[in-house]
C-alpha cells in the first residue's frame, strides 16, 4: 500500500507541470544554471528511475534530501510533526469539550432553546470555511481585544531550548511556567478555527446518539430503578452514544489534517500542513513524497487504535 | 485492512444514528423539510435567474466607485461594492449559479462513480472487489487537498477541473457505504429468490440493490454537497479556484481576506450566503432522510 | 455538575492564560519584524530569497551592498575594487574584520565561499556568480575574480547576493553540522535562532567596525514569517511587531490611524510590466504596442492603487541605474489608437489573447489584472485572464511556455542583467524576443566600463526595448512598511531590511 501511494505521488508530482529548479533558483537564473540544478539533483533521469532510486534508498530509511529545505527529508518532518500533532490535540480536545456537553445537553432534552441553539452552533461550525474563520478570530481576538497573539507558534526568548519539539511538554518538564502560557495563548486561535468543523460534526452526532439511546429499553428500566436523571444520561447513555462518537473523530482526524494545510498557512503555524504546502508550491519531490508517506502511515495508524478502542467501549466487538 | 471492518462499524451506525435522532418529535419533520427545501429552491430560482435578478453587470467594474459600503434602498448598490467597483449583490446572484452548479455536478459525479463501483465491488466481491478496495485505499489515505492541488496543478484551471478535483476523493464515501449495504443486501432472502428465478447479475443490481441503496446516497450527498462549496472556497483561498472570469463566493471570500477589518461587506455576503446554502442543504438533507427510513416510517404510524 | 465545573474552569483558565504577550524591560532593544518570505533552511546557499540575502548578509558578511541613500555601491567586507583588465577584478578585504569566534577573516574565506556557491549540491545561487569562471587568492587580504566575459555590472551579481562564510568552520565540520551548528559570521549581527517556518534572530555584534557608534540600532532582530496581510497588521497594532513589511494600498489607512503606529512608503525596484513573446498574434508589433496604449495606468494607479505606485514610461524608473529623466513618455491611454494599431496588424475585428498573472505573489496583482483586462476588452481585444498556481505559471514562463503574462523583475538597481535577460537573443527564453539591434547595444553596454559612455548606451538600448515593445511596463509599487512610533527607519527600496538603517527611539 505505502509503495502504490509513493507511486501515486511520484507520478501525480512529475506530470503536474513545474519543475523545481525554476522554482528554487531565483528569478536571475539563466538556462545552463537550471541543468546543471537538475543534473544536480538527479532530475534529468527518467521518472522511473528516479523512483526506483527512491524506493531503494527509502527501503534503508532514509527519505532522500528536500531541495527547498536543503536538509535531509526525515528531519525536516520530525522538526514539524510536533507542530502539527499539537494543534490537532487541541483542536480535538475544544471539539469534545464543548460538542459532547453540547450535544448530550441537546440531545437529553431535545426541542429545549439550548437544543436550539446547539444545533445552530454546531451547523455553524460546519458552515464556515475554516481559513474565513481563522482570518476573523485575529481580528477580533488579536486585533480588537489583544488578548491573544496574531500567529505563529511562541514568542522569541519565552522558552529555553527544544528537547522534544512538543512545546507543552518542554515546557512542563523545564518547568517553566511563562513557556506554557506562551504555547497556549499561541495554540487557541488555530485549534478553534481547525476544530469549529468537527465541533459541528461532533454535536450533531453526539445528540442523536443520545437521543437514540434514551428510547432504548436499559434506559427506560434503569430510569425505572429509581436512578437519578443525570446518572442515567451519563451512565448508561452516554456510555451507549460513544462508539459512534469515536468513530466520527477517528474520521475527522484525516479531515483535520487536511484543514491543517490551511489552518496552518493562516496562522503561520510551522506544522505538517503549511509544510506541504511549501513542498508542492516548490515542487519539492523528495519532501512531498515523504510527507504523504508519514501522512499514509499515520492514517492507517489511527485507524488501527481507532479499531482497537472500539474493543475497549464495547466489549461485544472482539477481533 | 481495518477500514473494510470499519465501514460496517462506522458509516452505518453513525448514519443510523442521526437518521433516528427526531423520533420523539417526529411531527417538525415536514418543517426542516419545508425550510430546507425553501431555501435550497430560492437558491436554485436566483440561480437560473440570475441575468434577470442581478441588478448590475457582474464583471463591471467602476473603479471609481470602489469598496463603497451597502447601501442598501438609498442607492444603487444594495450590498455596496467590492475592491473593483463591483456590485456585491449581482456577484452573489451570479455566484450562486456557480456554486450550485459545483455543488450539483461534484455530488452527481461522485455519486455515480462511488455507487457504481461499490455495488459492483461489494456484488461480485473477489479479485474485483480486493482491486477496487486497493484503489480505494490508496486514494482516501491520501491528503485530500493535495489531491485537489495536484489534479487542478495538472489539468490547469477552469470549472470542469475543478468539479473533478472536488470528486477525486469524495466518491470513496459513497463507494464504501455502499459496498457494505450490497454485501448484507446480496446474502438477503428477496435476492437470492431473484437469482433462482433465473435472473442475471445485472438486473439484480439493478431492481433490487440500486433502488435500497438510494437512501443513503441520498443522506451522503446533502452532506458531501454542503462539503464541496466549503471546499471551493478553500481552494480559491490557495489561488486554485476558477478563473477570475466567473464569480463564485468561494472566490469573492477568498479575495476579501485583506480586506475584512476595512470593508467588512465584501466577506460578509459570500460568508453568508454560503453559510445560508449549507445550512438549507443539511436541513434538507436531515429532513428527506427522516422521511425515508423506513424505521421511523414505522414509528410514526404506531 | 462535574462537567459543567470543568467547562467553567477550562473557559476561566483560558481567559486569564490569556493576555496580551508580556512587554519586556527596555534595556535591549528588540525589533520584531513582519516578513512576507519564508525562511527554510541553516544553509547560507540553500536559498535565492531576498529576504534572507539580506539577513546572511548581515550574519555571514557580503563584499559589498548598494547604498541607495548614495546611489552608489559600498564596501562591506572588501575594502575596495578595481577592475584590473576587463576580464579580471581585484577586491581588496577589510582587514579589521573578525568572525565572530575571533578567527581573522581572510581572502581564503571570500574564495571558499565562491566554490560553495557554485559546487554546494543544495546550493540556489549559481546565478550569482555565472559570469565568473574562478576566483583565486592574490594574499591574505586580496582575490582575483576572473570572468568568462568582460563583465561590466559584476557588483549587481555579487554584491548582496553572495554571501561570504567562513572557511576553517567548513573544513572541520562538514557543511551540515558547520550551518546547523556553527553559524559564525563576520558580519556586524550574530546567529541567535532560526525556526524554519517561523522566525530568524540575529544579535548585535558590538566587535563590527562601526557598531559601537550605532548605539540606536536594535540589539536584537526577530524576523517573523507573517503571510497574511490583515494579520501582519494586526499584529503591528497589537504591539507584536515593531516593523510589519508589504502593507497593502488600503490597509495603509488602518495603520496611518492608530495612535502607536505611522507608515512610510518607499519605491520598489522592482518593475511590473505585461511580457508578449513574439509569437501570433504578438508577432506583430502594432498588437504590442495597441496593449501598452489600451491600458488607462494612470486611472488604475489612482483607484485600485490609491496612489501608491509610480507609472513606469520604459524598462526603469527613477533612482534605477542609467534612467533617463529626459525620457518622453511613449504610450498615452489611447483605445482608439489600439484599435487602429490593431487593424493595422490585421485585427479589424479583434483578437482572442489570454493574460496569465499570478495569484497573492505581488501587490495586488489578481486584482489588477482583472482590471487590464476590462481595459483591455475595450481596446479591441477579447482578453481572457487566467490564474494559474504560481509554480506551474512560473516554470512555464521560465520554459518560454506561456504567451502573455504580468510579472515583476526585482532587486533591478544596475538594469543591465534584467534587460539582457528578459530581451537579448538567447538571454533566456522567457519572452523569446530577438533583436540584432538591441544585441549589439547590450553587448556593447556589458563591455563598456566608463559610467557615462555605459549609461548612454543602456538609456538607448531601454529606449528601443520601449518601441519595440516586447513588454508594456507598468509601474513600480510602493512598498508600504508599518511600524511603531517608536522606531525610525528608512525602507530600502530593494526590500532587504538592514539593522544598521533601523533605529530604535527612546
Amino acid at each position: 500500500m505505502l509503495l502504490l501511494v509513493t507511486l501515486l505521488v511520484f507520478v501525480l508530482l512529475h506530470a503536474a507541470p513545474g519543475d523545481p529548479a525554476s522554482m528554487l533558483l531565483g528569478q536571475e537564473n539563466t538556462a545552463a544554471d537550471l541543468a546543471e540544478a537538475r543534473r544536480r539533483w538527479g532530475l534529468d533521469q527518467p521518472i522511473l528511475v528516479q523512483y526506483l532510486k527512491f524506493v531503494r534508498t527509502a527501503a534503508t530509511g532514509d527519505l532522500g534530501k528536500s531541495f527547498r529545505f536543503s536538509a535531509p527529508v526525515k528531519e525536516v518532518i520530525k522538526e514539524r510533526l510536533p507542530a502539527t500533532v499539537e494543534l490537532a490535540f487541541f483542536s480535538i480536545v475544544i471539539a469534545i469539550f464543548l460538542a459532547i456537553p453540547l450535544g448530550v445537553w441537546a440531545g437529553a432534552r431535545p426541542n429545549s432553546w439550548l437544543d436550539n441553539f446547539g444545533t445552530s452552533f454546531g451547523l455553524f461550525g460546519i458552515s464556515m470555511p475554516n481559513f474565513w474563520l481563522g482570518i476573523m478570530l485575529i481580528l477580533i481576538l488579536a486585533g480588537t481585544f489583544h488578548i491573544l497573539p496574531s500567529g505563529g507558534r511562541s514568542t522569541y526568548g519565552v522558552a529555553g531550548a527544544s528537547e522534544t519539539g512538543f512545546y507543552f511538554l518542554d515546557s512542563l518538564l523545564q518547568r517553566n511556567w511563562p513557556a506554557l502560557r506562551d504555547a497556549f495563548v499561541h495554540v487557541v486561535m488555530p485549534a478553534l478555527a481547525l476544530g469549529a468543523n468537527m465541533v459541528g460534526i461532533l454535536m450533531r452526532v453526539t445528540r442523536s446518539s443520545v437521543l437514540d439511546a434514551g428510547g432504548e429499553e436499559y434506559v427506560v428500566t434503569a430510569r425505572a430503578k429509581g436512578l437519578d436523571n443525570h446518572a442515567v444520561l451519563w451512565r448508561h447513555v452516554f456510555t451507549n452514544a460513544l462508539i459512534p462518537i469515536v468513530t466520527v473523530v477517528g474520521l475527522e482526524v484525516g479531515t483535520l489534517l487536511s484543514g491543517s494545510i490551511i489552518v496552518e498557512t493562516v496562522f503561520a503555524w510551522p506544522g505538517i500542513g503549511s509544510l506541504l504546502i511549501t513542498g508542492v508550491t516548490a515542487r519539492d519531490y523528495p519532501l512531498v513524497t515523504g510527507v504523504v508517506l508519514m501522512y499514509t502511515v499515520a492514517f492507517v495508524m489511527i485507524n488501527l487504535f481507532i479499531d482497537a478502542l472500539y474493543a475497549v467501549i464495547d466489549p461485544r466487538i472482539r477481533y | 485492512m481495518p477500514s473494510s471492518i470499519r465501514e460496517s462499524a462506522t458509516e452505518a451506525p453513525r448514519l443510523a444514528a442521526e437518521s433516528r435522532r427526531d423520533r420523539p418529535r417526529a411531527r417538525r419533520l415536514p418543517f426542516k423539510v419545508a425550510a430546507g427545501g425553501a431555501i435550497v429552491a430560492v437558491l436554485v430560482v436566483v440561480g437560473t435567474l440570475a441575468p434577470w435578478l442581478a441588478p448590475h453587470d457582474p464583471q463591471y467594474q467602476a473603479l471609481e466607485a470602489m469598496l463603497k459600503a451597502p447601501e442598501w434602498f438609498h442607492g444603487a448598490h444594495f450590498l455596496g461594492t467590492d475592491n473593483l467597483g463591483r456590485d456585491i449583490l449581482s456577484r452573489i446572484v451570479y455566484g450562486a449559479r456557480v456554486s450550485l452548479l459545483v455543488a450539483f455536478a461534484v455530488v452527481l459525479i461522485s455519486g455515480f462513480v462511488g455507487i457504481a463501483l461499490g455495488a459492483i465491488s461489494g456484488y461480485f466481491g473477489g479479485k474485483i472487489d480486493f482491486a477496487i478496495q486497493k484503489f480505494v485505499e490508496v486514494v482516501w489515505a491520501f491528503p485530500a487537498l493535495l489531491l485537489a492541488i495536484t489534479i487542478l496543478a495538472f489539468l490547469g484551471q477552469g470549472l470542469f477541473n475543478l468539479i473533478l478535483a472536488l470528486v477525486a476523493q469524495r466518491w470513496i464515501q459513497y463507494c464504501r457505504v455502499v459496498r457494505g449495504q450490497t454485501l448484507s443486501l446480496r446474502d438477503r432472502d428477496f435476492v437470492a429468490a431473484t437469482r433462482a428465478l433465473g435472473a442475471g447479475s445485472p438486473r439484480i443490481i439493478r431492481r433490487h440493490i440500486l433502488p435500497n441503496l438510494l437512501q443513503i446516497s441520498l443522506v451522503i450527498g446533502t452532506f458531501s454537497m454542503a462539503s464541496a462549496i466549503i471546499s471551493e472556497a478553500s481552494l480559491s483561498f490557495l489561488g486554485l479556484g476558477v478563473p477570475p472570469g466567473i464569480p463564485t463566493w468561494g472566490t469573492m471570500l477568498a479575495d476579501s481576506r485583506s480586506y475584512i477589518s476595512t470593508a467588512w461587506w465584501l466577506a460578509l455576503f459570500p460568508g453568508l450566503s454560503i453559510f445560508l446554502t449549507v445550512l438549507g442543504i443539511n436541513l434538507l438533507g436531515d429532513g428527506v432522510r427522516d422521511l425515508l427510513d423506513p424505521r421511523l416510517k414505522r414509528a410514526m404510524k404506531t | 455538575m462535574g462537567w459543567r465545573k470543568t467547562i467553567l474552569i477550562v473557559v476561566l483558565v483560558a481567559l486569564t492564560a490569556a493576555g496580551v504577550e508580556s512587554r519586556r524591560a527596555a534595556a535591549e532593544s528588540r525589533v520584531s519584524i513582519g516578513v512576507t518570505e519564508t525562511m527554510e533552511t541553516f544553509n547560507p546557499y540553500g536559498d535565492s530569497v531576498s529576504l534572507l540575502y539580506g539577513i546572511w548578509c548581515q550574519v555571514m558578511g557580503c563584499l559589498g551592498t548598494y547604498d541607495f541613500n548614495k546611489g552608489d555601491y559600498v564596501g562591506m567586507l572588501a575594502e575596495k575594487w578595481e577592475v584590473k583588465d576587463p576580464n579580471n577584478w581585484i577586491f581588496h578585504l577589510r582587514k579589521d574584520i573578525k568572525w565572530h569566534d575571533g578567527s581573522p577573516f581572510t581572502a581564503e574565506d571570500v574564495v571558499h565561499s565562491f566554490n560553495r556557491a557554485r559546487n554546494d549540491p543544495q546550493s540556489k545561487q549559481t546565478q550569482n556568480i555565472a559570469p565568473i569562471a574562478s576566483a583565486s587568492v592574490v594574499d591574505k587580504n586580496t582575490v582575483r575574480f576572473t570572468t568568462k566575459q568582460p563583465t561590466a555590472p559584476l557588483p549587481e551579481y555579487l554584491f548582496d547576493r553572495l554571501i561570504i562564510t567562513n572557511h576553517a568552520i567548513y573544513e572541520k565540520y562538514g557543511a551540515e553540522t558547520a550551518d546547523r551548528k556553527y553559524p559564525i559570521g563576520a558580519g556586524p549581527y550574530k546567529f541567535k535562532e532560526l525556526i524554519p517556518g517561523q522566525r530568524f534572530v540575529i544579535a548585535k555584534n558590538p566587535d563590527y567596525p562601526g557598531m559601537k557608534q550605532m548605539p540606536q540600532a536594535p540589539d536584537e532582530i526577530v524576523y517573523r514569517v507573517l503571510r497574511e496581510d490583515e494579520q501582519r497588521v494586526t499584529a503591528l497594532l497589537n504591539g507584536e511587531l515593531q516593523i510589519a513589511q508589504f502593507i497593502p494600498p488600503h490597509l495603509k489607512k488602518r495603520v496611518d490611524s492608530e495612535g502607536g503606529t505611522k507608515s512610510t512608503t518607499v519605491d520598489s525596484v522592482e518593475i511590473m510590466f505585461l511580457a508578449m513573446q513574439p509569437k501570433p498574434p504578438f508577432d506583430k508589433k502594432e498588437v504590442r504596442q495597441a496593449v501598452c496604449h489600451a491600458i488607462d495606468r494612470d486611472r488604475i494607479i489612482n483607484t485600485v492603487l490609491q496612489g501608491l505606485a509610480t507609472r513606469l514610461d520604459g524598462p526603469i524608473g527613477p533612482g534605477q541605474y542609467g534612467y533617463d529623466p529626459n525620457l518622453k513618455p511613449k504610450y498615452d491611454y489611447n483605445p482608439e489608437k489600439s484599435k487602429k494599431l490593431l487593424a493595422q496588424a490585421g485585427y479589424p475585428n479583434g483578437v482572442d489573447v489570454e493574460l496569465e498573472t499570478p495569484v497573492g505573489r505581488y501587490t495586488l496583482d489578481k486584482q489588477l489584472n482583472e482590471v487590464i483586462t476590462q481595459m483591455l476588452n475595450s481596446a479591441g481585444f477579447r482578453a481572457k485572464l487566467a490564474t494559474p498556481e504560481w509554480a506551474t505559471l512560473w516554470s512555464n514562463v521560465q520554459a518560454g511556455k506561456v504567451p502573455f503574462y504580468y510579472m515583476g523583475r526585482g532587486s533591478i538597481v544596475d538594469p543591465s542583467v534584467a534587460l539582457s535577460q528578459y530581451f537579448e537573443t538567447g538571454g533566456s527564453p522567457r519572452i523569446g524576443y530577438s533583436n540584432p539591434k538591441l544585441d549589439k547595444l547590450l553587448a556593447t553596454e556589458r563591455q563598456t566600463f566608463e559610467p557615462a559612455k555605459r549609461k548612454k548606451i543602456l538609456a538607448e538600448a531601454m529606449s528601443l526595448i520601449t518601441e519595440e515593445a516586447p513588454a508594456c511596463f507598468m509601474w513600480r509599487h510602493k512598498m508600504i512598511y508599518g511600524m511603531a512610533k517608536q522606531i525610525d527607519y528608512k525602507p530600502t527600496p530593494s526590500g532587504r531590511i538592514f539593522g544598521e538603517d533601523i533605529r530604535v527611539l527612546k
